[in-house]
């Protein structure tokens, strides 16, 4: 659970978004210009983590009196490679973070990091990946907390979606691609496997909300609304005129072990009462109608 | 003292524990002295003003007030042949027993009776207390309290068994104790002071692990169409589980001197390496189960009334008493900072409730004119009077949280009433 070493909220001098090209960092920069907070977002442009130079380029540029975001990532990291890769950007942050400590340090973590088995998942839940991303994130985790001594805040979100997602993992950003493109929706099997689902704006307003309270410790961010792939690709599927067809295909693999997956979030209402996030239904038809926009 | 007297029994420690067994003792007839070292205390009981509320209490007792002393000098314990040492021990947020209170009111109980008097250790403690303090040339005895709070004249006066710690569990209790536990005609059972002393943890062990199953299936009942209610009467009529188990669904444990015990189990089975994952699963239900008014409260109003405001019948941990340790209610007060509140206890002031636009109300019904959602969070015998009709007439929403279903759900129902409870869709 979080702590909030400001009560009321204060907007930090500046934040810096280690990550702004990102999914969830150009979100975050974004929704920290409309909260008028002072932002730099740096791209691997600006700060390549992966270079030479990565870690003192990114020292240079920081301030004790900054609020740091750190969401710079090769996700997802599902090889050992891409995991390893992770890691060195980490450990060149983290080199940085440790010669001038920021005030705050905000990671965008995953709930990847949890054990299968945990079930209903709470901040509490022992992290015990069972994934290389997973286990990428819980590794970078405790390498922030081994070299970084002030404020540390860690908000692991659930699968993300949002207009601007370049991914197309199973779920709503694929299903909308697929129907976009005018092939039918693929669900593996029955679709019957319940996930949260949370929007990329929603995380990005969580993260807002850590900095300006300046807020240690953990939260996930989770709807707590668990809902079946089933169900999202025919809500999918209305939004298309005609409508578009979802088609059930084999599995790639066995069923997996996890059937399905709940969030207890009541540690979000204690962290910040008056935060509720946008029901899903709604999510997908506002990013349905952002998508056509463009 | 001769063999045909009555012992003169005396209490040490005129908090809950103390106070409601000296009155119990006095009321089996023997002559008994209530001492604590707060005179202003001493005064104020003296005087007929309890600091505890319990039902039935004061009646019991003005109806033995002649047999009732009470002083705050220790020289006036030299009179008893047998002294319960029964201070409330102190617990911290983690279930943590503060000892030294206990420690220090013993010292100077022990100073101050006579060689042959009985001292018996009354208060909660760990195993391995009552041994490590046992003197030379003094008759140093544990008992295992079962007071349950809101039903303190009931425990006290009709026990179902004596639980005495020992020196030496084969040989006769010292004959003034015998004398005095024999009054209330129930079973007395002497074993070695580890022994007694698990024994009080194993009987709430037993407690917690039947609530524990209630709160399990309830919450499962709550997604799945099935009444708890229609279940647990079923239990109970299996020989195997009991008809008095405890098996009503709640909040979470509350009190303070449950999470004594189960706090104090993993921490022994931390220390000599013993299994106790359930107890840890124990302590996580009811961390998870006090939450359930927040979660219903946001799933239900807060969601949708970003404004809303909030009625909370009920500030007490449990009906009946003036106790707010742990309490549920407060516990979901904390959480409620944006809102504005209504609320009303019978007995805790609405000050207790510690937040910063809260309103006390004149009754339970003023209490939740006017709001968007009602949560009567302590079972009061005087919420069960409310009227569905009334409530659903003077509300401004229509939800009602209702853990331990104070209500009558159809008659909620009827009215137009959102009727949350524990245990059913």
């Amino acid at each position: 659970m979080l702590s909030h070493q400001f009560s009321t909220p204060t907007a930090p001098g500046r934040v810096v978004v280690v990550g702004a090209g990102g999914f969830v960092g150009s979100t975050l920069v974004k929704q920290l210009g409309l909260a008028k907070v002072p932002v730099l977002g740096l791209t691997r442009k600006e700060v390549d983590l992966l270079a030479d130079d990565g870690a003192k380029r990114l020292r240079g540029v920081l301030r004790p009196d900054d609020g740091v975001v750190f969401v710079s990532a090769v996700a997802p990291a599902k090889t050992a490679g891409q995991m390893m890769t992770n890691l060195r950007m980490a450990e060149a942050a983290c080199a940085a973070f440790a010669a001038v400590q920021p005030g705050h340090l905000l990671y965008i973590s995953s709930d990847a990091v949890y054990a299968d088995d945990a079930n209903p998942v709470t901040e509490r839940s022992p992290v015990a990946p069972s994934t290389t991303h997973g286990m990428m994130h819980a590794a970078r985790e405790l390498m922030l907390r081994s070299e970084y001594h002030g404020p540390l805040a860690f908000l692991r979100p659930t699968l993300i979606f949002g207009a601007g997602d370049p991914h197309s993992g199973y779920g709503p950003n694929r299903f909308r691609r697929q129907a976009a493109n005018g092939e039918p929706i693929t669900i593996f099997g029955e679709g019957e496997e319940k996930r949260d689902h949370v929007a990329v704006e929603d995380v990005a307003r969580l993260a807002v909300r850590i900095l300006l309270h300046r807020s240690v410790g953990v939260l996930n961010a989770v709807t707590g609304v668990a809902t079946s792939f089933h169900d999202i690709a025919n809500i999918v599927a209305a939004q298309f005129s005609p409508r578009a067809e979802v088609k059930s295909v084999p599995r790639p693999g066995p069923r997996p072990h996890l059937l399905h997956r709940f969030f207890d979030i009541t540690d979000l209402h204690k962290s910040f009462p008056d935060f509720h996030f946008e029901p899903l239904a709604d999510g997908l038809a506002r990013v349905h109608q952002e998508s056509s926009v463009r | 003292m001769s063999i045909m007297a009555l012992p003169k029994i005396g209490y040490a420690g005129m908090t809950h524990l103390g106070l409601c067994s000296a009155i119990g003792a006095s009321s089996k007839g023997f002559d008994t002295l209530g001492f604590d070292t707060d005179p202003a205390l001493v005064a104020r009981i003296d005087a007929g003003k309890l600091p505890v509320v319990e039902p039935d209490l004061d009646d019991l007792l003005r109806d033995n007030r002649v047999r009732m002393s009470f002083s705050a000098d220790p020289k006036a314990l030299l009179g008893c042949d047998v002294v319960y040492v029964a201070p409330d021990v102190p617990t911290d947020d983690t279930g943590g027993s503060d000892l030294s209170g206990l420690d220090g009111l013993l010292a100077l109980v022990l100073a101050n009776t006579r060689p042959d008097a009985v001292v018996v250790v009354l208060s909660q403690v760990p195993p391995g207390f009552t041994a490590a303090r046992q003197r030379s040339g003094r008759l140093l005895y544990y008992q295992v309290e079962t007071l349950v709070f809101g039903r303190a004249v009931e425990r006290t006066t009709k026990p179902e068994r004596f639980i005495v710690g020992a020196p030496d569990p084969s040989e006769p209790l010292p004959l003034a104790m015998q004398q005095y536990l024999e009054a209330y005609g129930c079973p007395i059972l002497p074993m070695r002071f580890e022994s007694a002393e698990l024994t009080k943890i194993s009987i709430n062990c037993c407690l917690v692990a039947s609530v524990t199953v209630a709160n399990t299936l309830a919450e499962l009942c709550e997604r799945i169409g099935a009444d708890w209610s229609e279940i647990a009467p079923a239990l109970k009529l299996d020989r195997r589980i009991g008809a008095y188990s405890y098996l009503s669904p709640g909040l979470g444990l509350a009190g303070g001197n449950l999470e004594r015990d189960l706090a104090t189990v993993v921490r022994f089975s931390e220390e000599y390496g013993t299994e106790a994952s359930v107890i840890r699963a124990f302590i996580g239900n009811s961390a998870h189960r006090k939450d359930w008014a927040l979660r219903t409260m946001h799933e239900a109003v807060l969601n949708k009334v970003p404004q809303a405001t909030i009625g909370v019948l009920g500030l007490a941990y449990k009906e009946n008493t003036h106790s707010v340790k742990n309490s549920p209610s407060l516990a979901l007060i904390r959480y409620l900072g944006p809102w504005a509140l209504k609320v009303y206890d019978p007995v805790v002031p609405a000050s207790a409730a510690l937040h910063p636009n809260a309103s006390g109300a004149a009754s339970a019904l003023d209490a939740a004119e006017g709001v968007d959602v009602l949560a009567i969070m302590t079972p009061w015998p005087e919420f069960k009077l409310l009227s569905c009709d009334d409530l659903a007439a003077t509300m401004r929403g229509r939800t009602v949280l209702d853990p331990y279903r104070v209500l009558n759900p159809a008659a909620a129902r009827r009215a137009g009433l959102d009727y949350r409870t524990l245990g059913v869709a």
